[in-house]
């Protein structure tokens, strides 16, 4: 009884393993036809480490027939010498082995071929991304890139006028989002002003114009259609004020889209500063007017008209 | 196209042939072994041993009977290709590095290495194609090298002539009956050796492979370059592909300054020319390293190529490969068959 409770499961594997690395008895190599007309072949073998090792292949045989002539056919029936004397019919799989496809077809512009096939994958990826996007020109509005408009030279793009307009404080251009804009059209304009120089990717062209400012960013699309010229930038904000009390204090002269006070993250105190997005650019007006120089929790405000993040 | 990979040899491989009817492929390496393989599975023959040193050249007798291979161990040696037995073994004072037989198998020229105070030869054996046969051990010619010493040579159409490159990049022609200097013209760069000479199929011209980063299509008679295919890389290969006209250049940079380059820089690509206009018109890439040697399948429809790093690549050919023509060329195919059609048609009328 006590012998056996010595005996350690552990060593019991270990033994067993080595009857059978010693023995040898592999399992017969298996031949199965399958329905497809392949063949599976497994066979078994130990390998250097005395691990039993089960290979499976799986060969379908296709019969190619060549007509050769009758010297080759000859050759081939020839026995193996040297180093393959002891090898089996059909390539040794140590010494012969299929390489990975190549394409290989003659051109007179090769050179050209092989570099488009480098940037294919890309290429194609684009491709599919702008399959159903328009080309729409900046300056004509065109069916053709901005970069290749025949009025390139001659016109400036659209919103640069429409931008000059909304510039000045008191022309309301019709419809707060036209205006928004005509206005980020005029400072991607403004800024690829200089031909070369470098364009920050929030003031590229018009289309992502309005992600421009910080908060737009973590905002995302929500805020995506502001309107950035009814916007107030409130500083010098008490430490201790809430967004509600800045809503209210607004709210006298119009109706509030958004308010926004910058927190500090950790201690949860207002940083100072605040921004408050009227509907109507009148509106706005007025409160930058009134709230200019107002005493808020023994602090004097000061109220601008938001500038576009730089 | 699938290549076929033979990894028969440990070391670079240095030559590669094709028997006459395409269906085997000899191999040579630095290693002591030459392997002879089957060209449309891949799979090994056998390997003829008893060389004792790198194996510069083989070349195989147009009846695929015996194979002649020469060796830094300063011998020729010939093989009975079925077996693998050597037949004959000849010393010669220093290494042989290329090995040829003539058109109908009856002589065998040799060149061998200029070192330890010998000059550089051309060496001619009569080689009687028979396994059972005794060859003789007598030298038929010996032509010497005083100049330049030839780096490859080979027998033109009819045994007429032998052609030789040499190290300083000129080609001569010698009489082969005599041996005597018909003509020698510095067809390559100065002092660019000549790494590779090959023949067409009528022997009547060949192409050479220089260090000078050229390939040229030389006539045998004159000594006329026919053309000339750039590259930008040195050359250690060159051959001319029958049924299509192209040529097949290996190269790349010397083995010993590859060590920092990535198989792209290092050009280790099969550059397909053609071989009328000159122009390249594709690359076969696959080697890790400089390809040194290139042989074209004499039925056409394939090519190896054995590059530094040991390994021997066979590729079949795609269709696309043989329906490649120039627009010119289709031109005059169009044209030919429309004059064919046209002449039947009168016949029948």
């Amino acid at each position: 009884m006590a012998a056996v409770a010595k005996h350690d499961w552990a060593d019991d594997e270990d033994l067993d393993e080595t009857t059978t690395t010693t023995t040898q008895d592999l399992p017969p190599p298996q031949k199965i036809q399958n329905k497809d007309g392949s063949t599976t072949i497994i066979e078994y073998r130990i390998n250097d480490n005395g691990q039993k090792v089960k290979t499976t292949r799986r060969i379908r045989l296709i019969t190619h027939r060549e007509v050769v002539n009758p010297r080759v056919a000859e050759r081939k029936t020839w026995g193996k010498f040297g180093q393959s004397a002891k090898d089996v019919a059909g390539p040794a799989p140590d010494t012969t082995s299929v390489g990975e496809n190549i394409i290989f077809k003659p051109s007179v512009n090769w050179r050209k071929d092989a570099k488009d096939e480098s940037k294919d994958p890309n290429a194609q990826a684009m491709k599919d991304k702008l399959k159903d996007k328009k080309v729409k020109c900046r300056i004509c509005n065109g069916e053709h890139f901005t970069a290749r408009c025949p009025y390139k030279d001659t016109m400036a793009p659209i919103g640069d006028a429409a931008a000059d307009a909304a510039a000045g404080t008191d022309d309301d251009t019709p419809g707060g989002g036209g205006g928004g804009a005509a206005a980020t059209e005029g400072a991607g304009a403004a800024g690829a002003g200089k031909k070369g120089s470098y364009v920050p990717p929030a003031l590229r062209g018009g289309a992502g114009g309005a992600g421009a400012r910080e908060g737009d960013r973590m905002g995302g699309s929500k805020y995506g259609e502001r309107d950035d010229l009814a916007t107030l930038r409130v500083t010098n904000v008490s430490e201790m004020a809430e967004e509600s009390e800045l809503r209210d204090m607004f709210e006298r002269f119009g109706r509030v889209t958004r308010v926004f006070l910058a927190k500090d993250r950790d201690t949860g105190l207002a940083k100072g500063f605040a921004f408050i997005s009227f509907a109507d650019r009148n509106d706005a007006v007025k409160a930058c007017n009134k709230m200019d120089g107002f005493g808020f929790k023994h602090l004097i405000l000061r109220v601008e008209f938001a500038k576009k993040a730089q | 196209m699938r290549p076929i990979l033979l990894a028969g040899h440990e070391r670079a491989l240095t030559q590669i042939k094709y028997n006459p009817d395409g269906d085997l492929i000899f191999s040579t390496a630095k290693d002591q072994q030459i392997c002879v393989w089957f060209a449309h599975n891949g799979e090994r023959l056998g390997t003829y041993h008893g060389h004792q040193g790198a194996i510069w050249t083989v070349d195989v007798d147009p009846t695929s009977t015996i194979i002649a291979s020469g060796s830094a161990d300063n011998t020729i040696r010939l093989w009975d290709i079925k077996t693998g037995k050597c037949l004959k073994t000849w010393d010669f004072p220093t290494a042989v590095k290329r090995v040829e037989f003539n058109e109908d198998g009856t002589k065998l020229l040799g060149v061998t290495e200029k070192r330890m105070g010998h000059l550089g030869t051309i060496v001619v054996l009569d080689i009687k194609v028979d396994v059972e046969a005794e060859q003789s051990d007598e030298k038929a010619l010996t032509i010497v090298c005083d100049e330049s010493k030839a780096t490859v040579a080979g027998w033109s159409y009819c045994s007429k002539y032998i052609i030789a490159g040499h190290e300083d990049g000129s080609v001569s022609q010698y009489d082969a009956k005599t041996g005597d200097l018909l003509m020698n013209f510095p067809i390559h760069e100065l002092n660019m050796a000549i790494t590779d000479l090959q023949w067409s199929q009528d022997r009547t011209y060949f192409i050479t492979a220089s260090k000078d980063k050229t390939a040229k299509l030389i006539t045998a008679k004159d000594l006329e370059v026919l053309k000339t295919y750039v590259s930008d890389t040195s050359l250690n290969s060159a051959t001319i592909t029958p049924k299509k006209d192209f040529v097949i250049l290996g190269g790349g940079q010397a083995a010993m300054d590859v060590t920092r380059t990535s198989a792209r820089q290092g050009k280790f690509e099969a550059r397909f020319y053609h071989k009328i206009f000159e122009d390249e018109i594709g690359r076969v890439r696959g080697h890790f390293g400089p390809l040194n040697t290139v042989a074209a399948d004499p039925t056409g429809k394939g090519y190896a190529s054995g590059g530094e790093d040991g390994y021997v690549r066979v590729h079949q050919f795609d269709k696309g490969y043989f329906d490649f023509m120039y627009e010119v060329e289709r031109e005059r195919q169009n044209r030919l068959a429309a004059q064919q059609q046209q002449q039947q048609q009168q016949i029948t009328a």
